[in-house]
């Protein structure tokens, strides 16, 4: 390679990565905002024009949230709405998802499209019908007001997901299994399941992302405070006329500390389960 | 009974029987699915059924008393200022939020799919905006724009654009840029990702051959990867519309609506008129009208999805 080659690829090079850092930085700015001005004083915070940068830095608003806020209320609801759905979810789908992928019967085209456009189908323009069968049920103000939807809207994700990895595990496996005496649940619970832990995790972490970041149910089947998860909470700081921000700012860096642990370790997972319904092998 | 009856008639008779015998051969294969079938029924055919019916009555939030009124919720509708005024709305929201999206996107995953060291790290990192609870996301841009302590005021001042601090959200002609910046913001990771699985899927022999024959970068850009990359574009910007129309957190956290209806879209006056106005009814008719919407997206999308043959 000549010379003048071999600089233009490094010429290349130094440009490419000085765009992605360019839009990097562009992406990060919102949480460069967020984290900074968490580390602000009271004084500070409320200057204008913002200080770009903390003067005299201090965890003080990371000590006074837990006294001057429900976060940890918040967060322990956030855990109990997403775990419950979770657990919803993958109870109606496991089972459906294994029907279709292992037998061949009138309807499942039907029922696997019908899903599809289950998905499609935004809750907040199911929103009036919603709360009206919400109220029928008595299940206002009951965790079960804002799981229930969120199964439903995240169960067909989860059907397809799962049903696109079971048909790749051979039936072989689970007819030699049958022979040595192994019942349905066993086959299902020792052998398909193992087998199936990568559609498993994308699924687990999709329903679990889903029902933490919604605030639409919440807002509109919870009216009691004492079942208020993150979302709900942030929203309930915006004040009219005024608003803590240093507080609420703080809320949200804690809000949101479990998810960055989760894409730190899924990160794979959950690329694989966004990429599942658009691109085509 | 004529013989031809008599032959109907027995043949209705064993199509049952087979029909239920084909059921209790497959029954195992119906419970399994039965589960998930009857709460999707439940908690989602219902509310739809629900909505068309709460539609045509007219329900005051002052009583529990439903009278049956017709069509007339959506006379009403077609009639009103309002519903045409929220078409515009969301269809400029709609169109520079998706547009927005999928140019962010594509230039992420553009330049995110070569031999990028650290690829990994960028893929996450790019990748949280979308995964964060939107309202959090709603509130932090709603700090970034405050009119007195927000940061964007600060760097334009600091910049010499502005001589005075600007309030987006609070004017009713720019607060909906104001808006769509932040949705865009949580959108662009989803088509990132898309878009650079799309990429890795292009066949590298045919940039080689094209870097051979001498085509330039903007070229190979515009002859391989835009046309390689036409169904997965296709696929994306579709999800992102459907998403992008049925936004509501965002929008209900950073201006819920306002100020004055500036930033309401179609959804944003379904959650005003049938659950803060405890008008039923009348939002149940603008929801039914989301529902159409709605319905030619699905048809559309699964348009796509099937063609080329059974792939179920």
């Amino acid at each position: 390679m000549t010379m003048a080659g071999h600089d233009r690829s490094g010429l290349r090079k130094v440009r490419l990565y000085g765009v992605l850092l360019a839009l990097l930085g562009l992406m990060m700015l919102p949480f460069y905002t967020m984290f900074s001005s968490t580390f602000k004083p009271e004084s500070e915070i409320f200057s204008a024009p913002a200080t770009l940068f903390p003067s005299d830095p201090s965890f003080q608003a990371y000590v006074e949230v837990w006294s001057q806020t429900d976060v940890l209320l918040w967060i322990g609801n956030s855990f109990i709405i997403s775990l419950g759905t979770v657990v919803l979810t993958l109870l109606l789908a496991i089972p459906a998802a294994y029907s279709c992928a292992r037998n061949d019967f009138v309807g499942k085209r039907t029922f696997l499209l019908s899903v599809l456009v289950v998905q499609m189908f935004a809750p907040v323009v199911l929103i009036v019908g919603l709360f009206d069968v919400i109220t029928q049920f008595g299940l206002f103000n009951t965790y079960l007001a804002v799981i229930i939807p969120a199964a439903a809207f995240t169960l067909p994700f989860n059907v397809w997901m799962l049903y696109g990895y079971f048909k790749t595990i051979p039936v072989a496996l689970e007819e030699s299994a049958r022979i040595d005496g192994a019942s349905q649940l066993q086959i299902l619970t020792k052998i398909v399941l193992p087998l199936t832990k990568p559609a498993l995790v994308a699924s687990i972490t999709y329903t679990f992302l889903y029902a933490w970041n919604r605030l639409l149910f919440v807002l509109t089947f919870l009216t009691d405070s004492a079942k208020y998860n993150i979302p709900r909470g942030v929203f309930s700081m915006v004040g009219a006329l005024q608003t803590d921000w240093r507080m609420m700012l703080t809320v949200s860096v804690i809000g949101i500390i479990p998810l960055l642990i989760l894409f730190a370790f899924l990160e794979e997972y959950i690329v694989a389960g966004m990429t599942a319904g658009a691109v085509k092998e | 009974m004529s013989l031809a009856e008599e032959y109907t008639e027995a043949s209705e008779d064993s199509r049952l029987e087979r029909g239920l015998a084909y059921v209790q051969r497959n029954s195992r294969a119906y419970l399994l699915i039965a589960p998930a079938a009857l709460f999707l029924l439940a908690v989602v055919g219902y509310p739809i059924i629900e909505t068309f019916r709460l539609s045509l009555y007219r329900s005051p939030a002052d009583s529990t008393i439903e009278t049956f009124v017709g069509l007339q919720h959506y006379v009403e509708i077609f009639d009103s200022d309002i519903f045409y005024r929220l078409l515009w709305q969301t269809g400029r929201w709609v169109l520079a939020g998706v547009a927005g999206k999928t140019v962010l996107g594509l230039l992420i995953a553009v330049h995110l799919k070569g031999d990028i060291r650290g690829r990994k790290f960028f893929r996450t990192a790019f990748l949280i905006p979308w995964g964060i609870p939107y309202a959090i996301s709603a509130v932090v841009f709603r700090w970034i724009e405050h009119p007195q302590f927000g940061y964007l005021n600060a760097i334009l001042l600091k910049l010499g654009v502005i001589e005075q601090g600007i309030g987006i959200l609070g004017n009713p002609s720019i607060a909906w840029l104001g808006v769509v910046v932040a949705d865009i913001w949580i959108g662009t990771p989803f088509m990132a990702i898309i878009f650079l699985a799309g990429l890795q899927s292009i066949p590298q022999e045919l940039y080689e051959a094209a870097a051979i024959d001498g085509a330039e970068k903007w070229h190979q850009f515009r002859y391989i990867t835009l046309p390689q990359l036409k169904s997965v574009i296709l696929i994306a910007t579709l999800l992102s519309t459907i998403w992008t129309f049925v936004s509501f957190d965002v929008i209900w956290t950073m201006t819920g609506g306002g100020p004055i209806s500036s930033t309401a879209t179609l959804v944003i006056h379904i959650y005003q008129v049938g659950l803060q106005n405890g008008n039923l009814g009348r939002g149940a008719a603008y929801s039914v009208i989301g529902f159409l919407f709605l319905l030619v997206f699905a048809i559309i999308y699964l348009r796509i999805y099937t063609r080329g043959g059974d792939e179920l």
